[in-house]
């Protein structure tokens, strides 16, 4: 039953930035949902930020522009925000707060969930240890993909992070079942040409039947990004723990998100902590990117790639910074390997899947995989010191070993990282360029490898 | 009399309550209609600041607020070992009976089995003068762990009229009865304590004896002794969590206390998932029959996280005054600095650097210090002791932000994480040159009495070599490595290997995740013999390359995880291979690779 | 003469060597030929199995992305369907809701529409608004209201208002109001219902 039927007030104390100041409330209640109507009979949506006898403060999701002190009434409705969700919201197209964005009717709900959600409980998750293959050999090999994992994508501006993330989606498979993935995709604050590509990527491949949408564009309400991953996680919530689906949730971008954040604190006049984000971003973030996991005794998961592009590609800046604390790796795109052409241009010394070790290995994938993205790793890493010395030094001042090197550093960005964005690699497929890079250096280069691999796939002499 | 008040104000976790003018500081109450948990943390007039440890989304004004008139407390007795309790002690499993995979609110739960019989042995008898924290008898808390039933410190002592005999009791069961005078006082198994006040013992000792962790940087280069303390900072992906478990599984003390403090969900589910199957190579049972987790996710509220590490800690000092070692690791208190700047700005208090209030430095201090080798209270005697381990999460890895430059003050060992040595995958990626032990003398003669008196000599002289490496690596910046003489080169080539061979240790690999501190000594002194003899080498006149070439690099370099535990021996053939092959070196015969 | 033989010796040389260079480069060139036309071979071999290839892929996208669309499109119709229907069934209670006026179960449902409004409003002065045909009968149930509680100070405004039933309450400055009227509480238990009349077109229920 709907609660109450929702009182409604109309004393305006002070509208500021986001916040709207409400006098002579005698109910409300902390994050209590309000519908706020304007004098020219606009509805918008907000929720109480802070309440206490006769005042409240609400956060107005679609901005105050327009609003003024009389003529404006806001309806507390008696409960938080809600997203209605049945299995009927596959194939949808949803605004940033959840409403219906391509001219059908709202979804008949199976039942409405807060859009809040609630903490997992750590003694009732079940560890991510299935493979998930994605058909990129850069993250199949050495920055493997789990279900139940948040993988984020750290970008910088004009870098093919969507690109990326589509072909993600499109390819990604559980190797030895049949089962597809659901694709939750939320933009926020993107501009209308990417979210379009995003779209159109799902509809050539088929998947945007087994997709929901939730589009807040660079030209809607800012703070209404508050909302948006939090619908899309709760529509990733239920698909996964209700119907049993695996679901993979994109949320692109989470820096315009940790943008709005500020705004609200900023008008909150709350002290800030580093670049003027508020003190909390760090548990705000986590209460988004910590709904994905798995649940024991339950078939489905949620496994999140969050997309952000770092300011000025600092990934030191306070929102890359705060999601790596928070998730579980993240996969780093270098402005160097995008300027030299190289698709998917992914720095990997920066990046880390940090559950790769319990999805990988004897019968998971291959036994020799961990050890080989290690070893690739080191070889890289090599790799670019000697690039730097050469530099300096020219070829010429290099011994016969850094030599190697550099070829392995030049085979590795052209022989394994790169591929086409249509190009789906099996993991064997992966696996043996990686060998074929490795297979360029003298054996005892290969440190990180057991004997046993080395004899089985090394092709060097 | 207990407070009744009502809500008038509500932020997030934070609640103005008035009416509660006898509410005391500290206080736990009852918030609202679903009686959320909350702690009064100030009082002004008759309104109370109260922390909810729940969240507060539906709290209304006008909500009632009861006092409980206890501060907040952990129950202390048998059956805490192994299990998973939130921030402030409540069992994550009994919460997932009754509110299902997601938590809910309100829900009430006991610490411990309240139900479950343990077998009594008393040790006191009838007739004895008790004091508190004197042992009355123990009970098998777990194959791992005998639990010393204690009398509570905060009694006065007396003489013990009553002692249960042996046999299955529950923990409500009354075991002993005390009289001092006309004061009778009946003791359970269990008592209660409140978490931010520390648990007093007789007589501090000095920390001299290492806790063996297995992992060569730390128990050879940068050790922490038992009863003492150590921060370990480290920007995201430096392998801080990963470091941390590896403590909490190999250390060779006899309760862990892992505090999941503001991290991931998965991690303690980690825990959780391995733990039971890991067996303690000391004792041969799973690690999981020693272990606490305190876990408070970062989705979880944050009052409660403030209040975990105390949670944690209490229960730390509980087991000590049994005469263990305990340690205790926090990942990671930084989340606890913000939860404290968290409520510090929802009650508007003055900030100091980047918003965290003024008083951040006293919360570290206190909390460090409640680490401690100790003489316990009451008989028999013993000593136990605290280890606390601390991860930083430095913002932007910039170790000069308030909660790094706060938490070095007060800790004496400092594992500093590298970012770029991660990029390399350079793991445990400790900086050798950053990182300070300030136990090293202290532990030296344990090493002497227990491994070999030439750990000391050794660690000086494998670490003179990075050393040296770290300074010649800016010459090699600028003009390449062909401008050094090959002594130098040599010195290059051996710093790698004990970067390869030593300081770099997989977490992941069966036979390399714990190394035994003969196995330690052993690998390290390998190093350093293969660096003399080519040091000798290079004098007779051996070109840099043969050495360069020899078979035995990689094999030295496989050997902590080609080799495992059980046949250290084969270390002694890689020492004759060493002699044999710098024979051939020095002879110019070509060196053949030993199978 | 011995110039000469020189001479000729040295041209000799130079002509012989032109030749084997000659030779040898026609060699090479026809040997090149040869190798670039196998390998053109293979190239064209391999461009027509990538041709042929990502024409098969082209199809296969294309072939899914119809099936995924139309079937998608079908669904789509099928919500648009329900809808409707939907709709049809809330206008169907609407009017019987606004027919049923003078039944004994309304007046019950209106005094306790007045009850609860009124204490939600809260204390003070509030005024009470309903369509015409109520209008007396909430006069009635406000003073019955009045009668069980003296504190309760409610007015009936005489502007009625458009609704099918119900009231609403207004606190006397204004700045309050509390709509239980019928028609927005259809408004709200409209999400809620639709799963059954859904259900119920479906034969799921």
């Amino acid at each position: 039953m709907p609660e109450a039927a929702g009182v409604e007030y109309t004393k305006v104390a002070e509208i500021k930035g986001p916040l709207m100041v409400i006098d002579g409330i005698t109910k409300a209640s902390f994050d209590e949902l309000v519908e706020i109507e304007t004098a020219e009979g606009e509805r918008r949506l907000g929720k109480v930020l802070e309440v206490g006898f006769g005042k409240a403060i609400v956060q107005v999701f679609e901005g105050t522009t327009g609003l003024t002190i009389s003529g404006t009434k806001a309806k507390f409705l008696g409960k938080t925000m809600e997203m209605p969700v049945s299995q009927e919201l596959l194939g949808r197209v949803f605004d940033g707060l959840g409403r219906p964005n391509d001219s059908l009717p709202d979804p008949i709900a199976d039942k409405f969930l807060d859009v809040n959600g609630e903490p997992m409980n750590p003694e009732r998750r079940e560890y991510p240890t299935s493979f998930i293959q994605t058909g990129v050999s850069v993250i199949d090999g050495m920055l493997t993909l789990v279900r139940g994992q948040k993988l984020p994508i750290f970008s910088g501006s004009g870098m093919p992070h969507n690109i990326l993330a589509a072909q993600i989606a499109r390819q990604a498979s559980v190797v030895g079942t049949k089962e597809d993935f659901a694709v939750v995709f939320a933009a926020i604050g993107v501009q209308y040409s990417e979210a379009q590509y995003f779209k159109r990527s799902l509809e050539e491949s088929g998947a945007l039947r087994r997709s929901v949408l939730f589009l807040n564009l660079a030209d809607d309400p800012a703070i209404e990004r508050i909302i948006t991953p939090r619908v899309a996680l709760t529509v990733a919530e239920y698909l996964a723990f209700d119907l049993g689906m695996h679901v993979l949730a994109i949320l692109t971008d989470m820096t315009n998100y940790a943008e709005a954040l500020r705004e609200i604190s900023a008008a909150r006049e709350e002290v800030p902590g580093r670049k003027g984000y508020p003190g909390y971003l760090y548990t705000d973030l986590a209460n988004n990117y910590e709904r994905a996991g798995r649940i024991k005794g339950k078939n489905g998961s949620v496994t999140q790639v969050p997309i952000l592009s770092m300011p000025a590609d600092d990934i030191t800046h306070p929102i890359p910074d705060l999601t790596g604390y928070i998730t579980e790796g993240q996969i780093v795109l270098g402005r160097d390997l995008f300027r030299k052409g190289v698709y998917p241009p992914v720095n990997v010394l920066m990046s880390l899947s940090r559950l790769m070790k319990d999805g990988v290995g004897e019968g998971k994938t291959r036994s020799d995989h961990m050890e080989v993205g290690n070893q690739m790793y080191d070889a890289y890493s090599r790799a670019q010191e000697v690039r730097a010395l050469a530099e300096i030094v020219g070829r010429a001042g290099l011994t016969g070993v850094d030599l190697k090197y550099l070829d392995a550093g030049d085979m590795f960005e052209q022989h394994f990282l790169k591929q086409a964005p249509d190009e789906n690699r099996a993991l064997d497929e992966t696996l043996g360029r990686a060998w074929d890079v490795l297979s360029t250096l003298p054996e005892g280069e290969l440190t990180k490898i057991k004997e046993k691999h080395v004899k089985q796939y090394y092709k060097g002499k | 009399m207990v407070a009744k008040g009502r809500i008038v104000w509500v932020s997030g976790p934070a609640v103005k309550a008035d009416g509660m003018s006898t509410a005391k500081m500290y206080e736990t109450v009852e918030v609202g209609e679903s009686k959320l948990i909350g702690e009064v943390i100030r009082l002004t007039g008759d309104v109370a600041f109260i922390q909810v440890y729940e969240s507060t989304s539906g709290l209304k004004p006008g909500e009632p607020v009861v006092g409980t008139g206890q501060p907040l407390s952990v129950l202390l007795g048998p059956g805490i070992i192994g299990k998973i309790y939130d921030g402030i002690q409540r069992p994550l499993d009994e919460i997932a009976s009754k509110s299902g995979a997601f938590i809910g609110r309100g829900v009430v739960t006991t610490p411990v089995d309240l139900k479950k019989k343990y077998k009594f042995k008393p040790t006191a008898k009838k007739g004895d003068e008790v004091g508190p924290g004197s042992i009355l008898g123990t009970v098998e808390e777990t194959p791992l762990l005998t639990h010393s039933i204690l009398v509570p410190p905060t009694h006065r002592g007396g003489k013990l009229t009553e002692i249960a005999s042996e046999g299955d009791y529950d923990i409500e069961h009354v075991i002993a009865t005390t009289e001092k005078g006309s004061e009778k006082v009946s003791l359970k198994m269990y008592h209660k304590w409140p978490v931010r006040k520390p648990r007093p013992y007789a007589e501090r000792y000095d920390p001299t004896v290492p806790l063996v962790t297995g992992q060569r940087v730390i128990d050879t280069y940068f050790p922490i002794a038992k009863g003492g303390t150590g921060a370990i900072p480290g920007g995201f992906g430096t392998g801080k969590t990963v470091t941390l478990h590896q403590i909490a599984k190999w250390a060779d003390s006899k309760v862990v206390v892992y505090i999941g403090c503001g991290e991931r969900g998965n991690e303690m589910t980690e825990v959780l998932v391995e733990f039971p199957h890991l067996i303690d190579p000391r004792s041969g049972r799973p690690l999981m029959e020693r272990t606490v987790l305190v876990a408070n996710t970062s989705n979880m509220p944050v009052a409660a996280r403030e209040a975990s590490i105390y949670t944690g800690v209490t229960m730390a000092e509980y087991y000590r005054d049994m005469g263990f070692d305990v340690v205790l690791v926090a990942d990671s208190t930084s989340r606890w600095a913000e939860a404290l700047r968290e409520m510090s700005g929802r009650l508007e208090e003055m900030p100091a650097e980047e918003g965290y209030p003024s008083y951040l430095a006293s919360r570290l201090a206190e909390f460090y210090e409640r680490a401690g080798r100790v003489r316990a209270l009451g008989s028999p005697n013993r000593a136990g002791s605290v280890t606390l381990v601390g991860a930083v999460s430095p913002s932007g890895a910039d170790f000069t932000e308030p909660v790094t430059t706060h938490t070095i003050r007060f800790i004496k060992t400092f594992w500093a994480l590298d970012t770029r040595l991660a990029y390399s995958r350079h793991y445990p990626s400790i900086n050798w040159m950053q990182s300070y032990s300030g136990y090293l003398e202290d532990v030296s003669k344990w090493w002497k009495e227990n491994v070999t008196g030439e750990w000391y000599d050794l660690r000086a002289e494998s670490y003179h070599v990075l050393q040296r490496e770290d300074t010649l690596k800016e010459i090699v910046r600028l003009l390449g490595p062909e401008a050094l003489p090959d002594e130098e080169k040599l010195v290059l080539e051996v710093a790698r290997m004990v970067k390869i061979g030593i300081l770099q240790q997989n977490s992941f690999d069966k036979v390399d995740t714990y190394c035994s501190p003969q196995k330690q000594v052993k690998l390290v002194k390998l190093m350093v013999k293969f660096y003399k003899e080519a040091q000798k080498a290079l004098k007779a006149g051996a070109p840099l390359a043969d050495i360069r070439a020899m078979p035995i690099i990689p094999s030295l370099l496989k050997a902590k995880f080609e080799i495992p535990e059980e046949q250290l021996n084969k270390l002694e053939d890689l020492d004759k291979q060493i002699d044999e092959q710098f024979r051939k070196v020095v002879s110019g015969e070509e060196v053949k690779v030993v199978a | 003469m011995s110039s000469n033989s020189a001479l000729e010796r040295t041209i000799d040389k130079v002509l012989s060597q032109k030749e084997a260079e000659l030779i040898s480069k026609i060699d090479s060139a026809y040997q090149e030929s040869l190798n670039n036309l196998e390998a053109s071979r293979g190239k064209l071999e391999a461009e027509r199995t990538k041709i042929i290839e990502s024409a098969k892929k082209q199809a296969e996208n294309l072939k899914r992305q119809i099936v995924g669309s139309s079937r998608l499109a079908a669904r789509n119709q099928e919500l648009l369907m329900i809808e409707n229907a939907v709709n049809d069934a809330f206008e169907e209670a609407r009017k019987k809701l606004a027919s049923s006026g003078g039944k004994d179960s309304y007046r019950t449902l209106l005094s306790s529409i007045v009850e609860d409004s009124v204490s939600s409003v809260g204390s003070g002065e509030v005024l009470v608004e309903c369509n015409k045909n109520d209008a007396e009968l909430v006069r009635k149930i406000i003073a019955d209201l009045q009668k069980k509680n003296p504190k309760v100070q409610a007015r009936l405004s005489d502007q009625p208002i458009d609704v099918i039933g119900g009231i609403r309450v207004k606190s006397a400055d204004g700045t309050m109001t509390y709509d239980n009227t019928l028609d927005s509480r259809i408004e709200r238990l409209k999400p809620l219902i639709r799963k059954n009349i859904a259900q119920m077109l479906r034969g799921e229920a």
